[in-house]
């Protein structure tokens, strides 16, 4: 229990948030969509994180998500800025297009 | 009341994540993301965390969604046309691992909430920490953490540079 | 709770979010006649005294004209975006500590709309979100125009927030808090060696605040850095194909953006409410201090107005190195300059 929240809820909705993330990262072929799914994936191990320190009365789990937070951001621009060369060449970000090792 | 607010923000994250993974359009994804995101900023209040709150609103709302929409609407990225393509054997694997892992996954957290070592209303939902105490952990105990991040942005910024300039240019 | 204590919640909360839409109508009417005294004319003087109807005339105007939704736009989205760029522009003011904690009949009533712990970090979580209205505006209206200026704008307002948050992040630094509260707390009085002079964050960290203000001109898109709606180039860029109230929405939301930036300035390096000397008592004491904000957030509209009718247009190439080569060095040196303070005080 955190406060009058149940920690299952919690954890619950980290998981439900998670298997839709592999859903989509799994089922989709726009990269865009995948790079999302990974982002959700994150927020549901995020919430994950800050239900269980905030159950053990302990901050560590905000600071593993202050750096997750850090990562996503550092992994979005170099991810976004993958598509915008390949883009560039290939004129598609269909994952299934993009098969050649080089162009 | 806390419960509910949780409950159903915690609905909210996950309906909008469905109708990102669901869209066709990518517009239309990276919003319901970030109503997702938003909503997930709200539980995180609840859960004692409002620097976190705040810094996922900050960071991902505010920055890489935008920079998502940004690269979007600057290669003008379509709604997603059916290929003519069927390919059932990787659906059907794909949507099979997702049911396992996800049952995998649920179960798990499952057993491992049940085990925590309880400890009932010893967190009060009024006493909200102060972001200070979660500084001075940053810069001490999980200090070479955080410089190791530093280098990690430091290095993804040049990479990004590097990956998007364009190779001829002079 | 009482049902005393409910209302004075809801007054604390709710009078501030319906005051600064209102605020809006004689902003503009103050705006147009400065404009015109700036330009040796004479503005709106026709309607009422003074031309001060001219602004209500206008709003009427806004209202009854015909709402066009012209047919190629992404309709929900275009229908969303001007609602969110209000929501955005009235969620800020609240947590700005509009005048002291005040005690009247037993009761302590401080008066700010909700006191949080991460004050600052709301402010600018929800300044980031601005820029969404602007963004979903220019591509859900299926426009070149709209989408040129939707990109210029996510471009724009991602550059300078960074210069903003590292110019505030001094002034955090120096209160050790997020609370604005606190920032305004740690600003009462004057300095020690230097007693005449109050203790705004506005000496230490002059730098600081050159940098914030300007990026404030930046995000709250205008002139100099009007790039997204530039008329020379881009007809009205993002709200080119709003018309009516909804196009009212976008023009109120700037002119609340102003007033709010206005109000953070005031808090952040000039003492917000507080003035050495003043010790709040009672009602009338609660009233002062919200005459001192008001008073010192008409300045930094007025500065606003006045600085949009003199200067020109940045150009986008300049607007870019403005912000990423010399703002953001700038602050970061502002930074570092006041951790050396705090360093020193603490050391003493």
């Amino acid at each position: 229990m955190i406060g009058p929240i149940p920690l299952s809820h919690v954890l619950l909705a980290s998981g439900a948030l998670f298997a839709i993330g592999v859903a989509g990262a799994l089922l989709r072929r726009n990269a865009i969509q995948i790079f999302l799914s990974i982002e959700l994936m994150m927020n549901a191990a995020n919430l994950a994180l800050i239900g269980y320190g905030a159950a053990l009365g302990t901050q560590q789990g905000q600071i593993i998500v202050f750096f997750v937070i850090a990562i996503a951001a550092a992994e979005a621009s170099v991810g976004l800025a993958i598509f915008v060369a390949i883009f560039r060449h290939t004129e598609t970000i269909d994952v299934n297009k993009i098969n050649l090792l080089k162009w | 009341m806390e419960r509910l607010i949780f409950d159903a923000a915690a609905l909210v994250a996950i309906v909008f994540a469905g109708l990102m993974v669901a869209g066709r359009d990518p517009i239309k994804s990276v919003l319901a993301l970030a109503v997702s995101f938003f909503a997930l900023a709200v539980t995180y209040v609840l859960l004692l965390a409002p620097f976190i709150a705040a810094l996922q609103i900050i960071v991902y709302a505010g920055a890489i969604l935008v920079l998502f929409l940004f690269l979007i609407m600057l290669l003008n990225v379509g709604p997603e046309r059916p290929d003519g393509v069927r390919r059932p054997v990787q659906t059907f694997l794909g949507s099979l691992s997702v049911v396992v892992f996800a049952g995998l996954l649920l179960g798990m957290l499952r057993a491992s909430g049940a085990r925590l070592p309880g400890q009932p209303e010893a967190v009060a939902a009024d006493a909200l920490p102060d972001p200070k105490a979660l500084g001075r952990l940053l810069f001490s105990d999980y200090l070479l953490h955080f410089e190791a991040v530093s280098v990690l942005l430091l290095a993804a910024l040049v990479g990004a540079f590097v990956l998007a300039r364009r190779e001829n240019a002079q | 709770m009482t049902l005393v204590d409910g209302a004075i919640v809801v007054l604390r909360v709710v009078v501030p979010a319906l005051i600064l839409p209102a605020l809006v109508i004689p902003l503009v009417w103050v705006e147009r006649r400065v404009a015109a005294f700036i330009q040796d004319r004479p503005g709106p003087n026709r309607v009422g005294p003074f031309g001060l109807l001219q602004s209500p005339a206008d709003i009427i105007k806004l209202f009854t004209k015909e709402d066009v939704v012209p047919a190629a736009t992404d309709k929900f989205l275009f229908l969303l975006a001007p609602s969110l760029a209000v929501f955005a522009a009235l969620s800020t003011f609240a947590v700005v500590p509009y005048g002291p904690t005040i005690r009247v009949a037993g009761k302590v009533i401080p008066m700010v709309g909700a006191d949080v712990s991460v004050g600052l970090l709301y402010v600018f979580a929800i300044t980031s979100l601005s820029v969404y209205a602007i963004v979903l505006a220019g591509w859900s209206s299926n426009d070149k125009f709209s989408l040129l200026g939707g990109i210029r704008s996510s471009a724009q307002i991602i550059s300078y927030e960074l210069a903003m948050t590292t110019a505030a992040a001094g002034v955090v630094l120096a209160a050790g808090s997020f609370r604005l509260t606190d920032i305004v707390a740690m600003q009462e009085g004057t300095f020690r060696l230097l007693p005449v002079v109050p203790r705004w964050n506005f000496f230490p960290q002059v730098i600081g605040f050159i940098v914030f203000f300007v990026s404030a001109f930046a995000e709250t898109n205008r002139l100099p850095f009007d790039l997204p709606e530039a008329e020379a180039e881009l007809v009205a860029g993002y709200h080119t194909e709003y018309s009516a109230m909804r196009f009212g929405s976008y023009f109120l939301a700037e002119y609340i953006n102003v007033i709010v930036a206005s109000a953070m300035t005031a808090t952040l390096y000039f003492g917000g409410w507080s003035l050495p000397g003043f010790h709040p008592e009672g009602w009338l004491g609660g009233l002062l201090g919200l005459l001192i904000f008001a008073a010192k957030t008409a300045f930094f509209v007025l500065v606003f107005i006045w600085v949009r009718w003199t200067l020109p247009r940045f150009r986008y190439d300049q607007l870019m190195r403005l912000g990423w080569k010399t703002l953001l060095p700038l602050s970061l040196a502002n930074l570092l300059w006041v951790a050396l303070l705090a360093i020193w005080r603490t050391s003493r």
